[in-house]
């Protein structure tokens, strides 16, 4: 795929995109939205005679203690030989435990125990696929004092051990550093450049907690200036990649959401044609 | 030390609601504590799911309102968490909870407008299959016609209730022109169905039903029209049937034979 920008496909806009077709990069799912036979799946498979598309997915469980739920697994890898998407992605965190989901991306420990753990789960999950994932940097919300490396140590050892690529989300860097009290630009450093597969932006929420200011990342309105400034400094560093735009609450029209995707492909420094190669 | 294990086993007891003082320790707390880090978590989980379950049952949200859907909702998540990542399949539970959730004592009808909702969920997510016309039935020697269990279409359910469910649910939709439904108006009997663009639902009435419920029991074609004869004589079964054609209610039949 070109370093172009993309945005999320969200249920609401379906028709419209369905029936204008837009101009835009590449168009991105979430895995579990589309594992079953509604008239959406059948619109997306339409979509994809024109459009290039990411399969991101949010229910793997990559950092799950006791591997990857098959059953659901078998599930995400039926849609993803049908739709054949350029990107195949889930995030470096775990949501299942004892049978149970919890529809969060729940953080892990970094410890070397950790680490076994996902990179038994990315090489099953590649060898299932036959094709190499993105793993994405979650939003922190709290770190175990237990943790021996940092979280760019840890993506990166991982993609060493297993060659998964990464997915940079410049927001959640922006989120996880405020609330964990790190510098932003210092967690750039020392990526493996060649695993940098994609970035995504996003808004965030600004909550409270114990009185002091908290990031939520809620993908619930326009991307901050502090994420593309950011972003700015994460295409200078390793220059361009598939960008995309996600909204998932309080969804915008879709005019807006094009908007912030023509934004992010200017700061990519690509050429607007590369962004309408589906007009 | 927590271990990997230990450590979401505790996270997982957390999210349910347990005091975990092992995993608050494992946190690094600041001016921000550990307790407060892991709330945000706790408190995700729980909205995330209310939000799932009020897509899953609007109709039930529409009737009771935001905030009793959240307390019904909260309890039904502390009761039963979802099993698999796929949230348009989480809450089949939800009919038989309301139906013993003491605040919803006063609206008897709640339980059964959470299986619609539920009904029509299934039927939106079922696959569309190729279905049954008249004319793949055309040519069919009368007792070839009499012998054959047409299957209802995948997602497809047949729900009875004591209550006008068929009513309540369009009072209920945004902008509905429908009145006030008295719950005297009496038995509902509905059809719950895929279609290509949506799923929807028929009202059947009593001999319709009683013909419908037979071949969803495994009766024959034939013995359904029975059934439906034997209450209601004057019925003519071959109506019932074409009507049920016409809703595209069951599946092709099987090129087997």
């Amino acid at each position: 795929m070109q370093p172009v920008a993309g945005i999320g496909l969200r249920s609401p806009h379906l028709a419209e995109i369905a029936r204008d077709r837009p101009a835009t990069g590449f168009l991105e799912i979430h895995a579990e939205n589309y594992l079953g036979n509604s008239p959406a799946h059948r619109i997306v498979e339409r979509l994809r005679e024109d459009y290039e598309f990411s399969v991101h997915a949010v229910g793997l469980s990559l950092g799950s203690v006791d591997g990857l739920d098959e059953a659901h697994l078998d599930r995400v890898v039926a849609l993803i030989h049908r739709l054949e998407p350029t990107l195949v992605s889930d995030h470096l965190s775990w949501s299942l435990a004892d049978g149970r989901y919890f529809n969060d991306l729940l953080p892990l420990p970094y410890t070397e125990e950790a680490l076994q753990v996902v990179e038994r789960n990315v090489h099953h999950l590649q060898e299932r696929l036959g094709r190499r994932v993105l793993v994405e940097n979650p939003s922190c919300y709290l770190a175990f004092a237990h943790s021996t490396l940092s979280e760019p140590e840890f993506l990166a050892e991982l993609t060493r051990r297993t060659g998964c690529g990464l997915l940079l989300d410049a927001n959640n860097i922006v989120v996880t550093a405020h609330n964990l009290r790190l510098d932003a630009r210092a967690w750039l450093q020392g990526l493996p450049p060649a695993a940098i597969g994609q970035y995504h932006l996003a808004g965030h929420a600004v909550n409270d907690a114990d009185g002091e200011p908290v990031l939520i990342d809620d993908h619930g309105s326009r991307v901050g200036e502090g994420v593309w400034s950011l972003f700015g400094e994460i295409v200078r560093r390793y220059g361009p990649r598939p960008t995309l735009v996600e909204w998932d609450t309080d969804l915008p029209a879709l005019d807006v959401l094009l908007d912030e995707a023509r934004q992010a492909g200017r700061a990519l420094g690509v050429e607007a044609e590369a962004n309408a190669r589906a007009a | 030390m927590l271990e990997l294990r230990e450590l979401q086993g505790a996270f997982a007891a957390h999210l349910k609601g347990e005091d975990r003082p092992d995993l608050t320790e494992a946190v690094v707390g600041d001016t921000i504590s550990a307790a407060a880090r892991l709330r945000i978590h706790r408190h995700h989980v729980g909205q995330s799911l209310v939000g799932a379950l009020a897509s899953t049952f609007p109709t039930v949200q529409a009737i009771v309102g935001e905030a009793f859907f959240r307390a019904l909702a909260e309890g039904f998540i502390l009761r039963e968490l979802p099993a698999q990542p796929v949230l348009a399949e989480y809450g089949a539970g939800l009919p038989a909870y309301v139906s013993e959730y003491g605040p919803a004592a006063a609206l008897p009808y709640l339980a059964d407008m959470a299986q619609l909702d539920w009904a029509l969920n299934l039927a939106f997510h079922a696959p569309l299959e190729d279905r049954l016309t008249a004319s793949g039935l055309a040519g069919l020697p009368a007792e070839r016609l009499f012998d054959l269990k047409p299957a209802l279409a995948a997602g497809s359910t047949l729900l009875r209730s004591p209550y006008p469910i068929d009513r309540i649910w369009h009072a209920s939709q945004p902008g509905a022109t429908v009145g006030t439904v008295s719950l005297e108006e009496g038995p509902a009997s509905v059809l719950i169905l895929r279609r290509p663009d949506d799923a929807a639902f028929a009202s059947l009435d009593t001999v319709e039903e009683i013909f419908l419920a037979a071949l969803v029991e495994g009766s024959s074609l034939g013995e359904a029209a029975e059934a439906a004869v034997s209450v209601e004589p004057a019925v003519d079964p071959s109506r019932i049937l074409g009507r049920l054609l016409a809703l595209e209610a069951f599946a092709a039949l099987q090129h087997s034979s």
